[in-house]
Formats: C-alpha cells, sequence, structure tokens
C-alpha cells in the first residue's frame, strides 16, 4: 500500500546565481495518515520552506509532492487554491489572523472562502474555539487578542474545513508549556481521530516527544532522529 | 460578508472616501440637474406643444424664430398623409413692463381656441375669439412680474404699447429662456407684423401636427419630430454639448478618485490579501469584497448626496431669481446608476493588484 504522502527529491532554491539560496535540498520521506510528524532544526535550516511546498504556497524547484497519489506540486492556480482551503490548514509561523475579525468570524472566513456559509460550520467553529479554551474571547476582534489567543485561534481556523494534511509553524512559540502541551494534545487529537496527516515544525523537544515521528532539517538536508523510545508509525 | 465587516470595524478610514463620494455624487446631481434646469428653460413649452411633429417653412433651418408660413403652406401641411389633427402657431418675442417701469421679456405664441395648440389653463379663463387683447400667462411669467390674473400688463412691440389682460394662467414652462403667455393668433399676426397686414403676410410660425409618419419634406415646409425640434432651438445643441461634457467629466472623476481610493488601500492590505490567498480565497472572492465595500461606500454616498440635491433644489426655488436647476426622478436615478457604474469601473484598477499578490507574503519571511 502506498503512503499517504510522498515527497520524493524534493528542493528549493531561492535566487539564482551568487544569490541563489539552496534552502532545501532532496527531502525525501513518506508518512501515513494518522500519522504526526515533528520536523526540528536549527533556524534557517529550510523547515518553513518544506511546510509551504507541502501547502502549495510556494512551487519547487525539483522534486515531487503526492497526497492520496495526485501530485500536489504542479497544480494550476485555481487548484492550488482549492487546495489549500479544503486539502490543507496551514497554521504560520506568524499567526496572520485577518485582524479587524473577531476570532470567530476568523474560523467561519475558512467557510465562506469555500462558499459554505451554512449551520455546520457554525457549529464546529464552536467546537473548535470551545476545544482550544478560546470560547470567552470568541467575539474579540483578532487585535484584541494576546499572542497566544491569536495563536490558537490560528490552530483552530486551520482545522476549521476538516483539512487532509495539517501544517503546523512554531504553534507554540507564543504559548506558556503548559497551554503549549494542551494545544498539541488537541492537535495530535484532532490529526488520529479523523485519520488526518499533521506536519509541525517546533523547537520545543518536549512538544516534538508527544508526536510519532521526528525529522531534523539541517542546511536544507534531512535526517531522521533516532528515538528507540517510541515507535515510528510509519514504519 | 468580511468586505462590508471591515467597513463596519474601520469606520474613519470608510467615513473619508464615504464624504468625497458623497461630494462627487453631489456635484454630479448639480451638473446634471442643470443640465435639466436649462433645458427647461430652453423650451419646456415646446416639449409640453400637444403635438407628435412640428412643421417650418422651408429654409428655416427649424429655427422657430426664422420659420414663416403663409396662408397656402399652412393649409398644406394641416393636408399632410397620416395626420389627426393640426393648429398653426405664431412665436414672437415681445417686452412687457411690469412694476415701477421693469421690462422683461416673454415668449409670445398665438394660438387659435380650440384647436391642439391650446394650453390647458390653471386658473382664470381660455381665451375667447374675441378676447383680443386678453392673455394667458405661465405661472412663471406671473411669479416673475408680480401680476395676477385680471391684471393688465402693457406690451410693448416696435414703436406701440398695448395693454392687455391676464384672463388665464398657464403652466406651459418656457421658450428661448423665457415664460411664454399665450395669446390669439390674430392679434400675434398684428404684433408681429403691424395691423391690416396684406396679402401674403405670413400667418403662422409653425404648424403642431397630430399623427403617425409625418417626418418628412414636403413642399414649403418640412416636418420635424418633436424632439429633433427641441434639440434645434437655438442654444440647446451647444448648451446641452457642455453640460454633457461636464457630466462625463464628473462620472470620469469620480471614477479616477474612488479608483485611486481602493487602489491604495488594496496597497495596504497586500499583506492581508496573501493570507487570504494562503488559506485558499481566490482572487475574484478578494476582488469582490473589495467591489461589495466601493459599491456600498457609492450607495450611502448616493443616499446622503440625492436628499441633499433635494433640499438644494427646494432652497434653490426660494430664491428670488429661479436658477435654472430642476430634478426629475429620472435625474436621480440615471446619475445614481451611472456613478455606481463610474465607482466599479474605478475599483477595476486595483484588480490587477490584487491579481498579483503573491500568497507566499503569508509565511511573513520578507521583512
Ligand atoms: N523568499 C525567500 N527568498 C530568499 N531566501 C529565502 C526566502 N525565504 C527563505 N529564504 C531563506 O531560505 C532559508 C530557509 O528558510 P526557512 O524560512 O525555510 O527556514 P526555517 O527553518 O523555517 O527557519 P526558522 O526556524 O527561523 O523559521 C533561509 O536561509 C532563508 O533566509
Ligand atoms: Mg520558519
Amino acid at each position: 500500500m502506498t503512503a499517504t504522502l510522498r515527497v520524493s527529491n524534493l528542493s528549493k532554491t531561492y535566487g539564482s546565481g551568487d544569490h541563489a539560496v539552496h534552502a532545501v535540498r532532496n527531502v525525501t520521506f513518506e508518512s501515513d495518515a494518522g500519522s504526526f510528524i515533528t520536523v526540528v532544526g536549527p533556524s534557517g535550516s529550510g523547515k518553513t520552506t518544506l511546510l509551504a511546498m507541502v501547502g502549495a504556497l510556494l512551487q519547487p524547484t525539483e522534486g515531487v509532492i503526492e497526497l492520496d497519489g495526485r501530485d500536489v506540486s504542479r497544480l494550476s492556480g485555481r487548484q492550488q487554491a482549492q487546495f489549500r482551503r479544503e486539502g490543507v490548514g496551514y497554521v504560520f509561523q506568524s499567526n496572520n489572523l485577518i485582524p479587524y475579525l473577531t476570532a470567530r468570524e476568523n474560523l467561519l472566513l475558512m467557510r465562506t472562502i469555500s462558499g459554505k456559509n451554512g449551520r455546520e460550520g457554525r457549529e464546529r467553529a464552536e467546537q473548535l474555539l470551545d476545544e482550544l479554551g478560546l470560547t470567552s474571547r470568541a467575539d474579540a476582534v483578532a487585535t484584541e487578542l494576546s499572542g497566544g489567543e491569536r495563536q490558537r485561534v490560528a490552530i483552530a481556523r486551520a482545522l476549521m474545513n476538516d483539512p487532509r494534511v495539517v501544517l503546523v509553524d512554531e504553534p507554540t512559540a507564543s504559548l506558556d508549556s503548559e497551554r503549549g502541551k494542551q494545544v498539541v494534545e488537541s492537535l495530535v487529537r484532532e490529526v488520529k481521530g479523523r485519520n488526518k496527516l499533521g506536519i509541525m515544525v517546533t523547537h520545543d523537544m518536549a512538544m516534538a516527544e508527544m508526536t510519532d515521528r521526528i525529522l531534523e532539517m539541517r542546511d536544507g538536508e534531512m535526517t531522521e532522529r533516532n528515538r528507540p523510545s517510541i515507535p515510528d508509525a510509519s514504519a | 460578508m468580511i468586505g462590508l465587516i471591515e467597513i463596519k470595524r474601520r469606520k474613519m478610514q470608510f467615513a473619508l472616501i464615504g464624504l468625497i463620494v458623497t461630494l462627487i455624487a453631489y456635484l454630479v446631481l448639480m451638473i446634471n440637474g442643470l443640465g435639466v434646469g436649462l433645458n427647461e428653460q430652453a423650451g419646456s413649452a415646446l416639449e409640453n406643444f400637444d403635438a407628435d411633429a412640428l412643421a417650418y417653412s422651408d429654409g428655416a433651418g427649424l429655427s422657430v424664430i426664422r420659420s414663416e408660413l403663409g396662408a397656402d403652406v399652412v393649409e398644406r401641411a394641416q393636408q399632410v398623409d397620416g395626420i389627426d389633427a393640426a393648429a398653426p402657431l405664431g412665436y414672437v418675442a415681445a417686452n412687457y413692463r411690469y412694476g415701477d417701469g421693469d421690462v422683461a421679456s416673454a415668449a409670445f405664441l398665438g394660438y387659435d381656441p380650440g384647436t391642439v395648440g391650446e394650453p390647458d389653463v390653471v386658473d382664470g379663463r381660455p381665451l375667447e375669439a374675441d378676447d383680443r387683447f386678453g392673455l394667458l400667462a405661465d405661472s412663471a411669467f406671473l411669479d416673475n412680474a408680480d401680476l395676477s390674473v385680471g391684471d393688465t400688463v402693457p406690451i410693448s412691440l416696435r414703436l406701440d404699447t398695448i395693454e392687455f389682460e391676464i384672463v388665464g394662467e398657464i403652466d406651459q414652462g418656457n421658450f428661448f429662456f423665457q415664460p411664454v403667455v399665450y395669446l390669439l393668433r390674430d392679434t400675434w399676426q398684428e404684433l408681429k407684423y403691424g395691423p391690416d397686414p396684406e396679402e401674403g403676410t405670413p400667418i403662422a410660425s409653425i404648424v403642431l401636427l397630430q399623427g403617425d409618419d409625418l417626418v418628412g419634406d414636403y413642399d414649403g415646409f418640412e416636418v420635424v419630430s418633436k424632439s429633433v425640434a427641441f434639440d434645434n432651438i437655438e442654444g440647446v445643441s451647444g448648451q446641452q454639448a457642455t453640460v454633457t461634457a461636464l457630466r462625463w467629466f464628473g462620472y470620469l472623476i469620480g471614477a479616477l478618485i474612488i479608483g485611486s481610493f481602493f487602489y491604495v488601500l488594496t496597497l495596504q492590505r497586500i499583506v492581508q490579501i496573501g493570507v487570504m490567498k494562503a488559506i485558499g480565497a481566490s482572487g475574484l472572492f478578494i476582488f469582490s469584497q473589495g467591489l461589495m465595500q466601493v459599491v456600498t461606500i457609492t450607495l450611502v454616498g448616493l443616499a446622503i448626496s440625492v436628499p441633499l440635491a433635494g433640499v438644494t433644489d427646494w432652497a434653490l426655488q426660494q430664491l428670488p431669481d429661479p436658477v435654472p436647476i430642476a430634478f426629475t426622478t429620472g435625474t436621480y436615478i440615471t446619475t445614481s446608476i451611472s456613478l455606481l457604474f463610474a465607482a466599479a469601473l474605478g475599483a477595476l484598477f486595483s484588480a490587477r493588484q490584487v491579481a498579483r499578490v503573491d500568497p507566499i507574503i503569508a509565511l511573513g519571511q520578507q521583512q
């Protein structure tokens, strides 16, 4: 059986000539639905670049990304947009909420851009607000939220459309460790419970330990981190 | 919708453009009101003729002033194929005196009682065949001269001054920027050509015609539709060209200002647009939100400026010297629709900018 996500020989070079930055070099890995991967690595090692390619925000310079047998690295602009709103939930490194919308409206926006404005979406928004401890802040506009609250709204937003892949870039940066742990727990629960595929970038090893597998980026190259204590779900 | 939510949450930002749109809408409404007002002054009396077409003498170049019809031509004009009714009408401009010797001029139209040339009387009574020195005066004439039905007014033409009695009030409007006054056609002929006319003296300036398919060139006269006749009133076409140019200029300014404002707004929102795209919103969705904002702001601007124009209109009517500005429901509707259109067109400037935003800016790498 083929894996849900297959990344083969993926490379990304920014710029060209003397200014070329080889942000991601020849990365290959696979992952199955229901598994949660952590990507660690020093700053500038290419973690965000990798995530952005999987999330169809960035075209790879070389290589293929297959999701459920479909090459998502070479979609047309319109297909990319559709994939981003329905196939992917992306939590950006800088949370990127729409500043003048409330927490709840930021979540519902995911439905609106998909042309769905039904009751189902409102129920899903309430459920996520509740899960992430945001119910009391649901009507506050994004600019009035604390950094941690914004981070959690961004996570809830990524989960709104029940995407196949959840990509999370430094989700716990502005959260205390207790809150961070809760957030990662709900992410893991969401991914496992709904048989999604999760990739999280973090510097926090305690968070990384909560996931199935740890991949390490270094100068754009990827290596698997040995972690005999926890069985590898994709093995 | 999120475009509307943004307006609600960022009121100050949008209030400014709302104000500008309101002022532009007001300006364009005023220009259009001026167009209607000038037209009314130029020839609402002609518009009010109970006729489908008008006959002018050959070579008069559709000028009521120059057109002169003899008895034989009037006879033929009244028998054109397809005619239902006809009435000869004479025109002459003359001065009258009022108040403490003030002199003003009016458009005198000579008609025959009982024909389609007879105006509706709103006060007093219509002219009878023996009302040789009777007048039906337009309301504007009475207002200007501070006269009323039953008063007499000295009319001077050539060297004579004759006292006329105002027997009725009419609401026929203006001709050549002067209020109209109706009198008997025989009296008109006397006013214009002197008493005891010789054989062959013109008996009318034009003939009003009712019927279908009358337009054409005939022996000694030509027949044109009422709207062609209107456009040929001296000064109308030049005046309308000016007003039309002003109007287009107004719409252009509207499109440019609204367009530039939303262009700047789009540039300010590049990151937000990038985020929207990164979470999968289509360029069309994002643009349509902006368009919705433009339309909403324009509608608000119109909702303020239309009543404002109405109030201005009312205020101008109170002035002793009437200002040639007039509004019809049509003016309000066409101006509103055209301005909405111009605003939407202006918003299109930003469409390319929206399309060009790259969603990777949501990654926030380049700071
Ligand atoms: N748009 C870009 N243009 C040019 N170079 C870029 C661009 N984006 C990233 N880079 C470079 O590519 C490399 C990888 O960047 P990336 O953001 O993927 O690293 P990262 O592992 O996410 O780092 P961090 O932990 O600081 O977020 C870095 O050297 C970075 O400077
Ligand atoms: Mg990064």
